[in-house]
C-alpha cells in the first residue's frame, strides 16, 4: 500500500489534515505528518520530515507520496530526502498537488490499493478540481 | 452495460466522505463505472472525477456500468448511497 507524508509549515494544519484523511479514506492507510519546527514554531524542519517518512515506510508503505503545504517547505524535503538511506529514498515521491484536496484523493486512492504512480496521477488531477465557480 | 437513475435525497448533497467511500465501493469491481449528470460525466472511480461534478440535493444522476460484473457493481453502490438516493423511475440494475 501506498503511504502519505503530509509537511506543512503548522503542525495544527498537519495534524487536521491527517484526522480528515483517515475519516475520509479509512484508517489502513499510513499516514505521518511533518508540521512546524522542533521547537514549535511555524516553520518546516528535515529531521521531522525523514522521521515522518521512515515512521510511514515502518507502518507498513510499500511507498510513500510526500505532499507540502508551500513551496519554502520542498526545501526542507530536499534536505530530508539526502538524509535518508538509499533505500528508503528510492520509495519516496514528491507530490506538487495542493496540500488539502491532494491528500484526500491520493489517500482514497491509496486505500483501494493502487500503486504509487496511480496515488500521484490522482493527487495532482486534484489540481484541476473546481471548488467554486469565479 | 447497465444502467440506473437516481435522484439524490441527502440534503448535504455528494459530498467528501460519502463520495470517497462510493468511489472505494467503485474500486472494487472490473466494470467501467460513469456516474453522469446533466451532460457531465465522471469516472466512478476517481474522486477528483466525482467530486468535480458537484452534486447537489435534488439532482438526477445516471449510474451506468459496463462490463463483466455490472449489475453487481450497480447493486452495491446503490446499497452504498442507502438512503441518500432513490431511483427515479424504478429501473433497476
Amino acid at each position: 500500500m501506498v503511504g502519505l507524508v503530509l509537511v506543512s509549515h503548522s503542525a495544527g494544519l498537519a495534524e487536521g489534515l491527517r484526522e480528515m484523511v483517515a475519516q475520509v479514506a479509512g484508517d489502513d492507510v499510513p499516514v505521518a505528518t511533518a508540521g512546524g519546527t522542533d521547537d514549535g514554531r511555524l516553520g518546516t524542519s528535515a529531521p521531522r520530515i525523514a522521521e515522518a517518512i521512515r515512521a510511514t515506510l515502518a507502518a507498513g508503505a510499500d511507498d510513500v507520496l510526500v505532499l507540502v503545504d508551500l513551496g519554502s517547505a520542498v526545501l526542507s524535503l530536499e534536505l530530508a530526502l539526502d538524509e535518508l538511506e538509499p533505500a528508503d529514498r528510492s520509495h519516496v515521491r514528491v507530490s506538487d498537488a495542493p496540500l488539502v484536496e491532494g491528500a484526500v484523493v491520493a489517500a482514497v486512492q491509496a486505500s483501494v490499493g493502487a500503486g504509487i504512480d496511480e496515488v500521484a496521477d490522482a493527487a495532482l488531477g486534484a489540481r484541476a478540481m473546481v471548488k467554486a465557480a469565479s | 452495460m447497465a444502467e440506473v437513475r437516481l435522484s439524490v435525497l441527502d440534503p448535504a448533497g455528494l459530498h467528501a466522505r460519502p463520495a470517497a467511500q462510493f468511489v472505494r465501493t467503485a474500486s472494487r469491481f472490473q466494470s467501467d463505472i460513469v456516474l453522469g449528470i446533466g451532460d457531465k460525466a465522471a469516472n466512478a472511480k476517481s474522486l477528483v472525477g466525482i467530486l468535480g461534478l458537484t452534486i447537489r440535493p435534488g439532482a438526477e444522476v445516471s449510474l451506468t456500468a459496463d462490463g463483466p460484473d455490472a449489475d453487481a457493481a450497480l447493486n452495491a453502490l446503490i446499497d452504498e448511497l442507502g438512503a441518500a438516493v432513490e431511483r427515479v423511475d424504478g429501473t433497476k440494475p
